[in-house]
């Protein structure tokens, strides 16, 4: 009874293993590779402009960065003379490149761009390009202060028929620098252009430490939007709280400071023993000299 | 009785003057002066391109080179062990052994220094050390004690080798006219008087006593190296006594497989007995055990805790990529060496020569897995690096570098050998006197071991 209960288990089992062998070779299958490319801009104080490409090759639900690929970036068309740059990317997939001053001209004719990355045939591959669409932007912050109250204001305005004009519904930070990133100034995470194109903020937060002189850097940073790209913009004002390095700090004879400042007990036992030791072997090394001369003494 | 006792001399003498190479020296002479060139060579082309000709990069920063630094240092401490501590405590049949484990301690120390300036990738910074040196970094401490201990060392290799100078340049006959200017330059001036034998062997004990605490020093300071950092598999105050338990076994080692290498070659059965296997076996045997209990202390404790940034390091050695090297290490550098000497017919020559083997070999792997594995295993974890950073294995120039560096110590102990009696002539005949006399029943003879040896000097002017 027992024999035929184990039969009966293997054989409902090894079909099933069967069957689960198959299926998971058969996804094994159906799982093709594809190439990731994305392609952001970012304007940096309205003086600063770059597109950062990433590539990455999708497998499944695993995306691995693509080492050492070619690019070549294009502005509106994929001609000579409007490429931007030929790019490698690094081990982390990505590349950088600026906008060259001999684009200037084309730059300036339109509000709106296309940047076009092209990944050249190769005997494995064939020739794939990516395209993004921008619109030119800017960001203008400024400060205020009213009873006290201090209030960042920021202006976002596009660039339409070579004028610049309010865009509303931009969404941002605002907030202080640090080293983490942008620490809100405010109580949102987040603010939104009113249809004057301009966000304010007041300070909540007026006791952030910031340098000797007290300054901290503001900033507004729109991240990733459809239209426009990266904006960033910063400004530093005095606002935050002064903080002065400990005076005498480097003047302390400590294990760390420089040899100039070594710890006085340190530098007793050590050259104490260095001393002593040293002290013995140029005593030994003398000895040597008085065999010398023992042996000059005694006749051949 | 006189010319008997001459007669004996004479024949210790002719056993242990220093001889030509026959066929198999010639051709490890030559095995190691290849192996050393291939080594220069590859030290040109990292001096011609930089450090990136080795597979170091921002995690290993330490490979191979200090592996083989602290190898090196490891192996110098036997100088200490056997001359100084034997000769303190009056171990007589450590005699033949003594100038064995100077020369290895010498070569050692020598190219330990060479390795770190190897390692500094620019050799011309080593000047900055001691224009720019703080005395509160322990590298500094160990340009220090590196200095002082090939210094000390140099002069216990020294003093006890004036004796034999004095034979050596009376039998000159025997050696080409170049070793004669050498022998002559070195010791000349020794005429044997009992006034140069009281400074001699005055100026031993000193180096004795004064050799000890610097040996015990070097190995220390090496261990601070790591141990002074709060990395995985460093942050270990038992690393100092755990350093010196391992060099005083890896020492040890060294002189076995010397003491087996130059008995077959010189034929100095007669001098190197099965009774200095069966001492040295024992000994090697106690170290062995004293080194396996610091392993135990270092690995145990950690693992038994197991402390989140332990446990990559330590998984890694006991049961990851540097398992088999690691499981290697304990069991050929001491477990089987443990096993092989325990038993009286371990402890013959062969045994002990291929146990010694076993300890030095593992000795070395046993200083990469104490370099490596923790540099590969940093607090913060790896990320946005390449592929490569996350592994390390030397290249051919690192490789040839080391091994250039090992023969290199083999070919100064070779040479020294050649040139040098290996074994003590002076002293060895001063023993063979004393016995004989203390079998004669001669009273005097024991205890006025400096007269004694002046004595036989002069029967050799």
């Amino acid at each position: 009874m027992k024999k035929i209960k184990i039969q009966i288990v293997i054989g409902l089992l090894v079909p099933c293993l069967l069957a689960g062998g198959v299926l998971a070779a058969q996804d094994q299958d159906s799982v093709v590779s594809k190439e990731v490319v994305k392609l952001r801009y970012f304007n940096e104080n309205n003086g600063m402009q770059y597109l950062l490409l990433e590539s990455a090759v999708k497998t499944g639900k695993k995306l691995r960065p693509q080492v050492n690929k070619v690019y070549q970036l294009y502005l509106d068309s994929n001609k000579a003379e409007n490429l931007v740059t030929k790019v490698y990317t690094g081990g982390d997939g990505k590349a950088k490149a600026f906008i060259p001053p001999a684009l200037k001209t084309i730059w300036e004719a339109s509000p709106k761009h296309n940047f076009i990355a092209v990944a050249e045939a190769t005997s494995k591959e064939e020739e794939t390009s990516y395209e993004f669409e921008m619109a030119r932007a800017r960001l203008t912050l400024d400060t205020s202060t009213a009873e006290g109250v201090k209030n960042i204001s920021v202006l976002a305005e596009q660039l339409v028929d070579g004028e610049w004009v309010a865009a509303p519904d931009v969404e941002m930070k605002v907030g202080i620098q640090r080293l983490g990133g942008i620490l809100s100034a405010g109580e949102e995470e987040t603010y939104t252009t009113d249809s004057s194109g301009t966000v304010t903020v007041e300070v909540k937060r007026d006791s952030l430490p910031g340098d000797q002189k007290g300054n901290v850097v503001l900033a507004a940073r729109v991240d990733d939007n459809d239209l426009y790209g990266n904006l960033l913009a910063t400004k530093t004002v005095p606002w935050g709280v002064v903080v002065q390095p400990e005076s005498g700090f480097f003047d302390q004879r400590t294990l760390w400071s420089t040899r100039f400042r070594t710890p006085l007990w340190l530098l007793i036992m050590a050259y104490g023993i260095v001393i002593a030791v040293w002290g013995t072997i140029i005593y030994l090394a003398m000895q040597i000299v008085k065999i010398k001369k023992l042996g000059k003494e005694v006749p051949a | 009785m006189e010319n008997f006792q001459s007669i004996k001399s004479e024949q210790i003498t002719r056993d242990l003057l220093p001889s030509g190479f026959g066929l198999r020296g010639k051709i490890w002479t030559a095995l190691l002066i290849l192996l050393c060139i291939v080594g220069a060579f590859a030290y040109y082309r990292q001096l011609r391109h930089g450090l990136g000709v080795t597979h170091m990069g921002d995690y290993v920063s330490w490979g191979i080179y200090i592996s083989n630094f602290v190898f090196f240092v490891a192996i110098s401490l036997v100088g200490s062990l056997i001359t100084a501590i034997f000769r303190l405590a009056d171990v007589k049949w450590a005699t033949p052994l003594t100038r064995i484990a100077e020369i290895i301690a010498v070569s050692a120390i020598v190219f330990a220094s060479l390795i770190i300036i190897v390692d500094m990738g620019r050799p011309e910074r080593m000047l900055n050390l001691f224009i720019h040196g703080r005395i509160q970094s322990p590298i500094m401490w160990d340009v220090i004690v590196i200095s002082t201990y090939f210094c000390i060392s140099l002069l216990l290799l020294y003093f006890p080798l004036l004796p034999d100078l004095k034979i050596l340049i009376r039998f000159k006959e025997k050696s080409s006219k170049w070793l004669n200017k050498l022998y002559r330059f070195q010791g000349s001036f020794w005429k044997g008087t009992a006034q140069q034998f009281k400074i001699s062997e005055r100026a031993i004990l000193i180096l004795c006593i004064t050799i000890i605490p610097v040996a015990f020093c070097i190995h220390t300071v090496t261990s601070w190296l790591f141990a002074t950092t709060y990395r995985p598999g460093w942050d270990s105050t038992n690393f100092g006594a755990y350093f010196i338990s391992g060099a005083f076994l890896v020492g040890a080692g060294g002189v076995v497989v010397a003491m087996y290498v130059f008995r077959r070659y010189y034929r100095l059965e007669k001098y190197i007995t099965e009774m200095h296997f069966e001492k040295m076996g024992k000994i090697v045997v106690m170290l062995a055990l004293l080194y396996l209990y610091f392993n135990v202390n270092e690995y145990l404790v950690p693992a038994f805790k197991m402390k989140k940034p332990e446990e990559a390091h330590l998984t890694e050695l006991f049961t990851g990529a540097f398992a088999p090297m690691f499981w290697f290490a304990i069991f050929a550098g001491m477990i089987i060496p443990i096993v092989i000497l325990l038993f009286k017919k371990g402890r013959k020559p062969l045994t002990m020569f291929i146990a010694g083997v076993m300890i030095v070999v593992g000795a070395w792997f046993k200083r990469y897995l104490i370099v490596t594995p923790t540099l590969l295993h940093p607090f913060l974890p790896m990320q946005d690096v390449p592929q490569s950073y996350h592994h390390y294995f030397p290249s051919w120039e690192e490789w040839a570098i080391a091994i250039g560096s090992l023969s290199g110590a083999l070919l100064v102990i070779t040479f020294f050998a050649r040139i040098y009696p290996i074994i003590p002539i002076q002293e060895t005949i001063t023993e063979q006197l004393e016995k004989e006399h203390e079998m004669a029943g001669l009273e005097t003879a024991a205890g006025n071991g400096n007269a004694l040896s002046g004595g036989v000097i002069s029967q050799h002017k």
